[in-house]
């Protein structure tokens, strides 16, 4: 017959127990799951993991879910190593200046950070990073057997190497493919393109402004890693060669046939203001139904894929990259690597080293992927164990057909290192013809005019 | 009497044109912030949608939440605002009143760091900072946002001292009252209103920056303008949190906008007439 009365005494402290426990709870658990998770895979290494434990890290790593998942497993790192990370989260634009600002200063703010592979030329060229073969070869820092640096992807490791050392370590990266609408293709009786010229073929038969559906997008905004991120693949199908009898060249025959087929896609098949779009614009126009098809990042697949924003699920399939007229097929190279700083103190480099191998060893790579707990597994894993690791294929079909044999098959066939010129002046270089590609766009200077221009601006930077 | 109704009318359409197109942006946002990620994109623009504040509760909330951000930029800002003041308000006085050696040159040189483009002197201060130990703090970022509000407070108020009349001070002299007493209770009192305007103007100014801020900043000190940039990520713009954190951080400058409108006015016109030209 008693009823629990609650006085306004109790009903307090359940709120504020309640309050503390939503507050802390989350920091509890997670602690917790750090405490009892199953660290063997990495002391089967046979190295030392807790040889400079107690120091403290800090890593530049930009927003993006891939790294988000690795700053989620941190505490595991803390408890192998006895290494601290803190993570600094800086936007894509402003890392690449923030780190050059860190290195040219020597003043080893960060350990590492998530660096742009173009950017590497210009690192080595100054000694700003270890040369991490050094790393790689000391017994007492490397399990090499353990590691498996040969299952890493080869293309994106010479991405990051110059003269054949490696200097960043890949963590994450991404391919560029066809992603089209095979409901679309499908009742038009096309195919996804094997040629530049199918492409755009392909993109006409689908071009219906009126019901509002264009028929392509590319990557339209100036800016090195904007429309010269899609442009290098197109110059590279159409014959062309950065180093040109070893000279920086941008212009030329090639050139211009491959900017002309970019213009011409560009104005006649993909809604206006694509001129203005980098790839999350066009992701989410083509999510939103509006877009037949685009060449981009196959990361992308995921936000076509997401069921709160997207009207286009299992409407998606994906192909290799169309050939050019060379014959040959040219994906983007990009991946995220990790540098060792010169600046730091040696235990400072070895603590580097060792979260680098953490962050890169196919365990890793499989905990932040398939294996992660959160809503969102990356796309861009960075071993080819893990992308033959047929419950990561399960996961990644879930984004559409030939999803992983698409991406694979770029990954093995269609990468292509000298995809843009490596040189320590390409932060200069890829402005320069960004600039030049929008303005051929946008129709303010001619194909042949643009480039020539480019050309002219670039000489005396490679002088310099 | 038509005549005039009909000029009446063509400016006050010609005005509500303007308008719109500045407010339009604004709108938008606050639009945005209050629809799902979905609505956001859906074409064509929904005038009408079941409002959510589900991006307000993310950004303030969820695990990215902008308040430490929100924190940072009001302390920067403050703190900017009250140490400019503090040494701006006898600055300009100084100018606009004493004659010493070098006054001349004093004035120009004020507004000597005002002439380089900031950019240039990212790495210098970068440099400084990093070698008091001073990055990522407080005091680094609020000194270095002194090296630009400090001159353009003193160039603004030095224009509103000298529109005093001299005699009311040779009428607190002849009354006794020291220089110092002087300032503090006739000078300043009739200054109120270009004093309002500076403090507005320092703690927009602080309160908008970004290009000092992400450089300078880091992991401890973080203010909203830079926070907001990773809503922009390199996977997806994050549209409706995007414009919840937009709407956030415009609110307190809107607040003093309109609290300070009189002033603000007046001190755009201010120079228009007289003073800040003279020198």
């Amino acid at each position: 017959m008693t009823s629990i009365k609650p006085t306004r005494r109790t009903l307090l402290k359940t709120g504020t127990a309640a309050a503390a426990l939503a507050t802390f709870g989350p920091g509890i658990l997670r602690h917790a799951s750090a405490q009892d998770v199953d660290l063997s895979p990495y002391k089967s290494a046979q190295i030392d993991w807790q040889q400079v434990s107690g120091e403290t890290i800090t890593v530049a790593v930009i927003p993006a879910s891939y790294f988000e998942n690795l700053i989620t497993l941190a505490p595991q790192f803390k408890a192998l190593t006895g290494i601290d990370v803190r993570f600094e989260k800086i936007p894509p634009a402003q890392i690449r200046q923030k780190s050059v600002i860190d290195l040219t200063s020597k003043t080893g703010t960060y350990a590492t950070h998530a660096a742009d592979p173009m950017y590497y030329a210009l690192y080595a060229a100054n000694k700003w990073v270890e040369p991490l073969d050094t790393y790689l070869n000391d017994k007492s820092l490397t399990d090499q057997a353990w590691f498996k640096l040969d299952d890493i992807i080869p293309a994106w490791r010479s991405a990051n190497g110059i003269g054949g050392k490696l200097y960043g370590m890949p963590y994450d990266g991404e391919v560029t493919i066809q992603v089209y609408r095979k409901d679309l293709y499908d009742a038009k009786g096309l195919k996804p393109a094997d040629t530049l010229e199918a492409y755009m073929s392909n993109a006409a038969a689908l071009n219906t402004p009126n019901d509002r559906v264009w028929g392509a997008a590319l990557r339209g905004v100036a800016g090195a890693g904007q429309n010269m991120y899609i442009y290098p693949s197109i110059f590279r199908e159409f014959g062309g060669d950065w180093m040109k009898g070893g000279k920086l060249t941008v212009n030329g025959p090639e050139a211009e046939a491959a900017l002309a087929w970019y213009v011409d896609i560009m104005k006649k098949y993909a809604p206006t203001a694509a001129a203005n779009w980098n790839w999350p614009d066009i992701a989410d126009a083509f999510s939103q139904g509006t877009v037949a098809s685009y060449i981009d990042a196959h990361s992308s697949a995921s936000v076509v894929n997401n069921p709160e924003k997207s009207k286009v699920i299992g409407k998606v399939a994906y192909a290799r990259w169309p050939k050019g007229p060379s014959g040959k097929r040219t994906t983007s190279i990009w991946n995220w690597g990790f540098p060792i700083n010169s600046a730091l103190p040696e235990k400072k480099r070895k603590a580097t080293w060792l979260f680098i191998q953490w962050a890169a060893s196919a365990e890793t790579q499989a905990r932040t992927a398939h294996r992660f707990a959160g809503p969102t597994k990356r796309s861009g894993v960075n071993r080819t164990s893990v992308w033959r690791d047929p419950d990561y294929i399960k996961l990644m079909n879930g984004f559409g057909e030939n999803f992983v044999e698409a991406t694979m098959g770029a990954l093995q066939d269609d990468t292509d290192v000298d995809w843009r010129p490596r040189v320590p002046q390409w932060p200069a270089i890829g402005d320069t013809m960004a600039t030049a590609i929008q303005s051929a766009l946008s129709g303010q200077a001619t194909i042949k005019a643009a480039l020539d221009d480019a050309q002219r601006r670039i000489e005396p930077m490679m002088r310099g | 009497m038509t005549a005039k109704r009909l000029r009446v009318i063509a400016l006050l359409a010609i005005s509500m044109i303007f308008l719109l197109a500045w407010a339009f942006p604004i709108i938008w946002s606050v639009l945005n912030s209050l629809k799902t990620d979905s609505d956001v994109l859906a074409y064509p623009p929904k005038l009408f949608f079941s409002p959510t504040l589900e991006a307000y509760r993310d950004v303030l909330l969820g695990s990215g939440s902008i308040l430490p951000n929100l924190l940072s930029s009001v302390i920067i800002s403050v703190g900017t605002t009250v140490v400019t003041m503090l040494m701006a308000v006898p600055a300009a006085y100084a100018l606009a009143r004493l004659r010493f050696r070098g006054k001349k040159f004093a004035g120009f040189y004020v507004l000597a760091t005002q002439m380089l483009p900031p950019v240039g002197i990212i790495i210098p201060y970068f440099l400084v900072l990093r070698n008091i130990g001073w990055i990522d703090t407080y005091q680094g970022i609020i000194l270095i946002y002194l090296s630009f509000s400090l001159p353009f407070a003193i160039w603004l108020l030095v224009s509103y001292f000298e529109d005093i009349p001299f005699e009311m001070e040779e009428a607190a002299y002849l009354d006794g009252a020291s220089r110092l007493k002087t300032l503090w209770r006739i000078i300043i009192p009739q200054v109120r209103g270009g004093i309002a305007v500076t403090v507005v103007f320092v703690f927009l100014n602080a309160w908008n920056e970004f290009l000092f801020a992400v450089v300078l900043s880091g992991n401890t000190v973080r203010p909203v303008t830079v926070a907001m940039f990773n809503f922009v990520s390199v996977e997806q713009t994050l549209w409706a949190k995007l414009a919840a954190v937009s709407v956030l951080a415009m609110l307190p400058v809107v607040v003093l906008g309109v609290v300070a409108q009189k002033h603000i006015v007046k001190g755009l016109t201010v120079g228009a007439v007289k003073g800040g030209g003279r020198r």
